[in-house]
């Protein structure tokens, strides 16, 4: 099973083409992990973004393609590699939190 | 005495291609309650594809014999049942002629009294079709898992429903699973609805193809070392066709026989017997899945009535609304076979407006709450979004609805 | 049906419905030797016990009649034995026999068959049930077709007999694949066209493991190639035997004239006729062969 920490909602995927997402968040940032369907079974693989938050209350948000951590949709064919960018992506929001506060507030 | 020697033998190990030491998985595992493995087993949370969740259902169901033939998207599922064939979960299994020849030969089985699988998608049910509406007339438990895919010309392989609407007046118990984890539970559920004395009648869950079956999605399991009760082929409405019967003629399907010499009231007053034993079958369905169907947000204004995928898409759609401060009620039908009459009437009593997504072009389950709300419910109905021939239906598509639906009736 | 499970309370004996006890005590249940494979219960004897099959709303003077009461008569263990059956005539005489008979859709015999024999093998592991598929010509060769050769090329471990009276009886005189060619019948106003079916061919190209023609010329024969074909099918594999059994009313036979029609119709060209597999034929000879003991107790 994939990491349960962090787990802001898990719902079945909003385009409708079946499969679930997962959304994971770190206070404003997080990231998305969807599986879709395949006409090959062995061809089952996650597509994970790098999201922010738009709200901090609501599920609503932004792809990020801004952070060190990916530029891009990723590809993860195996639970274990997902779990393992999941907890690397976990620190880095972790860090990333610390940094945004001790940058002094634009408005 | 015939026979009392025996001439035939107790297929071994050895007969099964297997080693002398090999023990079927079935006789590992124990048998157990089927109320306890439903509410009280400890359950384990795994992420797998619908077929995978069939799997692991088939292992825990203590199935006889399973027959099927391929075809996309039910092959998988039929395929994981020839794995548990072989690690000795289930007894008997072939790969049969087509679909004609698949769902006679399953009844042939279930006359014999043993539990009997199979499953199929669209066309395959459409062609078997013949087969299948004369199960419960026969009063066959099966248990059948159906795959949901589009059966119009042209030929696709996409998902759409359309074919259970072919199956709701056959006196079949039909079921809809709205998820991978639904499809787990369903068919253990659906086993043993069916061979209740006073149902004795074939089960059939249908799932929304590809997006269920070949998706992954979290699914949560009993341990795999409990496994339902054997079918007890004793207890039915009808004798088992296995000669253990006395007195001595039984011909089981007589009074289906020709109008010439049996009288039509006997034929009639057997339909009526099985479309009775439908409606008991809620009981057991109550009991086993929790009820009927699952009302999210009771007392709302606004009511989405789903089954399938569609309940999926409904509950993404009224989180969302609920995140904007609107309140929507949702009724997930799992039944569809028995009606959840009752229940529908009354989860929606106080609702303005119900809304009835479909992944289908008929519309066949907003005709089927139409017939038992009219003149019941002051709410109006509205069919839609209906999506078919494999389109999806994006959580916009219905919230965009809501909000139309919101205007037209105020 | 299972003759030590159901031994009724001496007791209880006189109310027991007459049909039963016949049965047991003066017909064919449980009157056998040893494996159910010698006859003792004979053929000569018709008319002197209580048969499996007495009532039927058959014609009069139907040959196909007389072959099903034959073919209960040889069963080896008729309190063992379920009957498939599709729509026709047969059924119509079938269906009141005192053997279980399941009437089927149209064309699904052997489809039910293989899934019925299978299931009983699961369900009753020491105990051998005889699986009898008996059919019409249309339903095993038009429109069940396609079950019937399958059921052959998986080999499935139960008997079929084709009741074979060349035509569509029951739906009014229609041509079948069974019919000759150049036969006028109705929906082959001008005659049939095509030959034919070589159904022996057939079984025998599929591996059928004991495949048997023939007339009810002669009774004993008949009863001896059933209780063959199902020994056969319990043992070996499948087993196929396709009997002249015409229709007296659509090709026009005078009644009484129905045996003389069945020994012309052998002799032309439905002579008795047997294909067994080195197999069967082994397992066969073991059986027949083996020397009658009767034990002492």
């Amino acid at each position: 099973m994939i990491i349960q920490d962090n787990l802001f909602l898990t719902r079945a995927n909003p385009s409708g083409q079946g499969g679930f997402q997962f959304l994971y968040r770190v206070n404003d940032y997080g990231l998305s992990a969807l599986s879709g369907p395949q006409e090959e079974i062995s061809m089952i693989h996650w597509e994970v973004e790098i999201i922010k938050f738009t709200d901090s209350k609501t599920a609503g948000f932004e792809t990020c393609h801004t952070t060190e951590l990916a530029n891009k949709t990723l590809k993860f064919y195996t639970d274990k590699s997902l779990n393992e960018f999941i907890q690397k992506a976990f620190q880095y929001f972790e860090e990333l939190n610390s940094l945004e506060k001790m940058l002094p507030d634009e408005t | 005495m015939a026979n009392v020697k025996g001439s035939s033998v107790c297929r071994t190990a050895v007969d099964e291609g297997k080693p002398a030491d090999w023990i079927p998985g079935g006789e590992k595992q124990t048998v157990v309650d089927p109320m306890k493995m439903f509410h009280e087993l400890p359950r384990e949370k795994l992420f797998i594809t619908g077929s995978e969740a069939a799997r692991e259902s088939m292992r825990r169901a203590n199935i006889d014999i399973a027959i099927a033939y391929p075809i996309t998207p039910q092959s998988e599922s039929m395929q994981q049942a020839g794995y548990l064939y072989d690690e000795g979960y289930i007894k008997e299994y072939y790969r049969a002629e087509e679909e004609i020849g698949t769902f006679s030969a399953i009844s042939g089985a279930s006359r014999a009294g043993v539990r009997s699988l199979t499953a199929t998608s669209g066309p395959g049910l459409m062609r078997g079709m013949e087969a299948i509406s004369s199960w419960p007339g026969a009063r066959t438990p099966i248990i059948m898992l159906n795959m949901c895919r589009v059966i119009n010309t042209p030929l696709a392989i996409q998902p759409d429903n359309i074919e259970m609407s072919f199956m709701l007046n056959t006196g079949i118990l039909l079921l809809h699973a709205e998820n991978q984890q639904d499809f787990y539970d369903y068919p253990l559920a659906a086993i043993c609805a069916s061979e209740q004395v006073d149902v004795t009648l074939p089960a059939v869950v249908s799932v929304d193809g590809f997006f269920c079956t070949h998706a992954r999605g979290p699914v949560e399991i009993t341990p795999e070392e409990y496994k339902l009760p054997p079918r007890d082929g004793w207890r039915s409405a009808v004798p088992a066709m296995d000669n253990e019967n006395p007195p001595a003629r039984i011909s089981r399907d007589a009074p289906i026989q020709k109008s010439n010499f049996i009288s039509y009231h006997m034929h009639s007053s057997w339909q009526q017997e099985v479309f009775a034993a439908v409606e008991r079958s809620a009981k057991y369905f109550r009991d086993y899945l929790g009820g009927l169907v699952e009302v999210v947000n009771p007392g709302a204004e606004d009511f989405i009535i789903a089954s399938g995928c569609a309940v999926s898409q409904a509950r993404e759609a009224i989180r969302q609304e609920g995140e904007n401060g609107r309140k929507v009620g949702l009724v997930k039908v799992k039944t569809i076979r028995p009606f959840p009459t009752e229940e529908i009437l009354d989860a929606v009593k106080g609702a303005k407006r119900i809304l009835i997504p479909e992944f289908n072009q008929a519309g066949w389950l907003h005709k089927e709450v139409c017939s038992v709300l009219y003149g019941r419910c002051n709410a109006v109905i509205k069919d839609g979004p209906r999506v078919f021939g494999g389109m999806t239906m994006p959580t916009e598509m219905i919230l965009e609805w809501l909000e139309e639906f919101r205007k037209e009736v105020k | 049906m299972s003759l030590e499970t159901l031994r009724p309370t001496p007791a209880f004996k006189d109310v027991l419905p007459i049909e039963y006890s016949d049965l047991v005590e003066h017909g064919p249940y449980n009157n056998r030797g040893g494996d159910g494979s010698k006859q003792t219960v004979k053929v000569t004897d018709m008319g002197k016990f209580k048969e499996v099959i007495e009532e039927h709303p058959m014609c009069a003077g139907c040959a196909m009649t007389l072959f099903i009461r034959l073919t209960y008569i040889g069963m080896p263990n008729p309190e063992h034995t379920i009957v498939v059956g599709t729509a026709g005539c047969g059924r119509l005489a079938i269906s009141q026999a005192s053997v279980p008979f399941i009437y089927g859709n149209y064309g699904d015999t052997n489809a039910v068959a293989s899934g019925l024999k299978r299931g009983l093998e699961v369900r009753y592991p020491n105990q051998k049930k005889d699986v009898v598929v008996m059919a019409g010509d249309g339903g095993l060769i038009d429109i069940g077709f396609q079950g019937l050769m399958h059921s052959w090329f998986r080999k499935e471990k139960f008997t079929t007999i084709m009741l074979d009276n060349e035509v569509y009886g029951n739906t009014g005189g229609q041509e079948s694949g069974m019919t000759n060619h150049g036969k006028v019948l109705k929906m082959a106003p001008r005659g049939k066209f095509g030959d034919k079916v070589d159904a022996l061919g057939l079984a025998k190209v599929a591996g059928v493991d004991y495949i048997a023609r023939l007339a009810p010329t002669n009774p004993a024969r008949v009863a001896r190639t059933v209780r063959r074909a199902i020994m056969v099918a319990r043992e070996v594999g499948h087993s196929y035997i396709q009997a002249y059994t015409s229709c007296n009313i659509e090709y026009s036979i005078p009644t009484p004239d129905v045996m003389k029609d069945a020994f012309e119709i052998e002799k032309e060209r439905y002579g008795f006729e047997e294909i067994i597999s080195p197999a069967a034929k082994a397992y066969l000879d073991e059986v027949e062969k083996k020397p009658k003991k009767k034990k002492s107790d």
